[in-house]
């Protein structure tokens, strides 16, 4: 008779188990619970304004930063790869706000972004502008495209990092076929790199977009949201309802909605990484 | 021509990534008269340290920073503790039907979760677990955060390392245990060395858990301490600008000593918590 036998790789990996059901599994179990306790929580979210509002600007901001992000990186990415000396020393330099603890980068901002007092407004007086309408965080209509200007500063370097990895990668062959071939710079980018890059852009952008759908640290600094509900986002939302209404059925509920997007995203993700 | 335009390209950005962190500094660094001056003080302006004396000496920031000190250092040296066996065993037995994928995807994918999403459950087990505003508490929830990182970088590292090196320590008597210990493990020392970093970095950085779990004033950590001024109605700023540039240096130096493995690491998702 066969006993089955528990393989004996499957003890050493035994306490990560355990430590990951308890600490995420159960939570996430612990979260739809709370999530279902209350269908009541679910109408109340079809018709709640704010939770309207911060989706949609968590969209608008997730879609125009991971835009931006992208082109800036991957261009800097070319950049900086043709360049012949001192790359290494650009590479380190671009890739510090990246590094930084997203608090202290979001305190930095606070003080460039001030109307009267911030450094950006000062330079700008200096060289002769009107500053005058210039409110970034504190206007209503400004405050939300100043902190993607914050994302944008902050992460660029990530996709700058990722993607000039990518093009290092890439074996130098087929681009020297094409240049002999006759192609120009921009076909060889459009036909022979931008392919072979395919999937780094696609770990790349799949990597920064479920970071920027949760996005909530830098935010929290420079505006709590505000003004109003002009920089809401889906993160903060949850987290005022959550601990400081003290609602925490209705906080799960909406977390629950967020997960139920990222999912998208980290199923890809997978399937990427496994395509691999 | 066109390499110089290139480099004049390199150097503005270099110029735009690097100056917010180079303004912190000068802040942190002016007389309070110096820095909101008009037009604004770039060089030149008369340096003080006064502002660091203030968060760190008078000032709560030492005991923050004591805090963020630890929280990291236990965290990490728990992860790596549970983590580095997981990954050995996923990447050294035979595993029926691969399994061993399986269950690798299912680690990498809890790090996927949202914090957001595991925020209020937490919250309430460790209100419940009397470990709310405790260092051991958030410690506990950040090696939860970075297990799956620590098993998927070291499986990585642990398998291009040939299995014949152990295989043949085993033959001369060496235990499963101890050619881990002894061969395998110093074989792999720059991966480890470079996961401990990763760890160290999300720990130190971590803001969304610290804020919500640890409140009082002896349990916050600097990042959650620095974010408690900027929320008030007065700023000081000196004493804050002072606080972030020592948050930040922590993290440039480990970063600069792992530098080979940041793509590696980042691709994981480590350094953003």
């Amino acid at each position: 008779m066969k006993t089955r036998r528990i393989p004996e790789g499957f003890w050493w990996t035994l306490p990560s188990i355990v430590v990951l059901v308890a600490l995420s599994i159960y939570p996430l179990v612990y979260a739809v619970r709370l999530a279902f306790g209350d269908l009541g929580n679910f109408t109340r979210l079809a018709g709640d304004h704010v939770f309207g509002t911060a989706a949609l600007q968590t969209i608008a901001f997730t879609a125009v930063a991971l835009a931006a992000e992208f082109v800036l990186g991957l261009a800097l990415a070319l950049l900086v790869d043709s360049l012949t000396r001192f790359r290494s020393f650009f590479r380190a330099g671009l890739l510090v706000p990246m590094l930084l603890p997203p608090v202290v980068a979001a305190v930095a901002w606070r003080l460039i972004f001030n109307p009267q007092f911030g450094v950006l407004n000062g330079t700008l007086r200096q060289i002769g502008f009107n500053t005058a309408a210039l409110t970034w965080t504190n206007g209503q209509n400004s405050a939300l495209l100043s902190v993607i200007i914050v994302d944008i500063w902050e992460w660029t370097p990530f996709l700058f990092l990722l993607l000039s990895a990518g093009l290092q990668a890439i074996p130098p062959e087929p681009i020297e076929a094409a240049r002999i071939d006759g192609a120009g710079p921009w076909r060889i980018f459009r036909d022979v790199t931008l392919p072979l890059l395919k999937s780094t852009i696609l770990l790349a952008l799949l990597l920064r977009g479920m970071d920027l759908v949760r996005i909530f640290d830098q935010i929290f600094i420079l505006t709590q949201g505000g003004p109003g509900t002009a920089t809401e986002t889906v993160s903060l939302y949850i987290y005022r309802t959550a601990f400081r209404f003290s609602n925490f059925g209705y906080a799960a509920t909406m977390s629950f909605v967020l997960l139920a997007a990222t999912m998208l995203f980290s199923r890809g993700l997978m399937r990427v990484m496994r395509a691999r | 021509m066109k390499a110089a335009v290139r480099y004049i390209a390199a150097s503005a950005a270099l110029l735009i990534a690097l100056a917010p962190v180079y303004w912190l500094l000068t802040i942190s660094l002016k007389r309070e008269v110096d820095q909101f001056a008009y037009p604004p003080q770039w060089i030149g302006f008369a340096a003080t340290l006064q502002h660091y004396r203030d968060a760190f000496g008078s000032g709560s920031f030492g005991s923050y920073f004591a805090n963020s000190v630890i929280l990291a250092a236990m965290s990490t040296a728990a992860a790596l503790a549970i983590g580095v066996p997981a990954a050995y065993g996923l990447s050294r037995f035979e595993w029926a039907r691969s399994w061993d994928l399986k269950i690798g995807d299912w680690i990498l994918s809890t790090r996927m979760l949202p914090p957001i999403v595991t925020i209020v459950p937490l919250f309430l087990m460790l209100r419940e677990a009397r470990l709310l505003n405790s260092l051991i508490g958030l410690a506990i929830v950040y090696t939860g955060f970075n297990l799956p990182f620590v098993v998927w970088m070291m499986r990585g590292f642990f398998d291009e390392i040939p299995r014949e090196i152990e295989e043949a320590a085993m033959l001369d008597g060496e235990s499963r245990v101890g050619s881990l210990l002894r061969i395998i493990l110093p074989l792999v020392k720059p991966g480890l060395a470079a996961t401990a970093v990763f760890c160290l970095v999300v720990a130190w950085n971590e803001f969304l858990f610290a804020l919500i779990l640890t409140q009082t004033d002896s349990s916050m950590t600097l990042p959650v301490g620095i974010a408690s001024r900027v929320t008030q109605y007065e700023i000081k700023w000196g004493a804050m600008s002072a606080a972030g540039v020592v948050a930040m240096l922590p993290v440039l130096v480990f970063a600069s000593a792992a530098q080979k493995y940041l793509v590696r690491g980042l691709s994981l998702g480590a350094v953003k918590g």
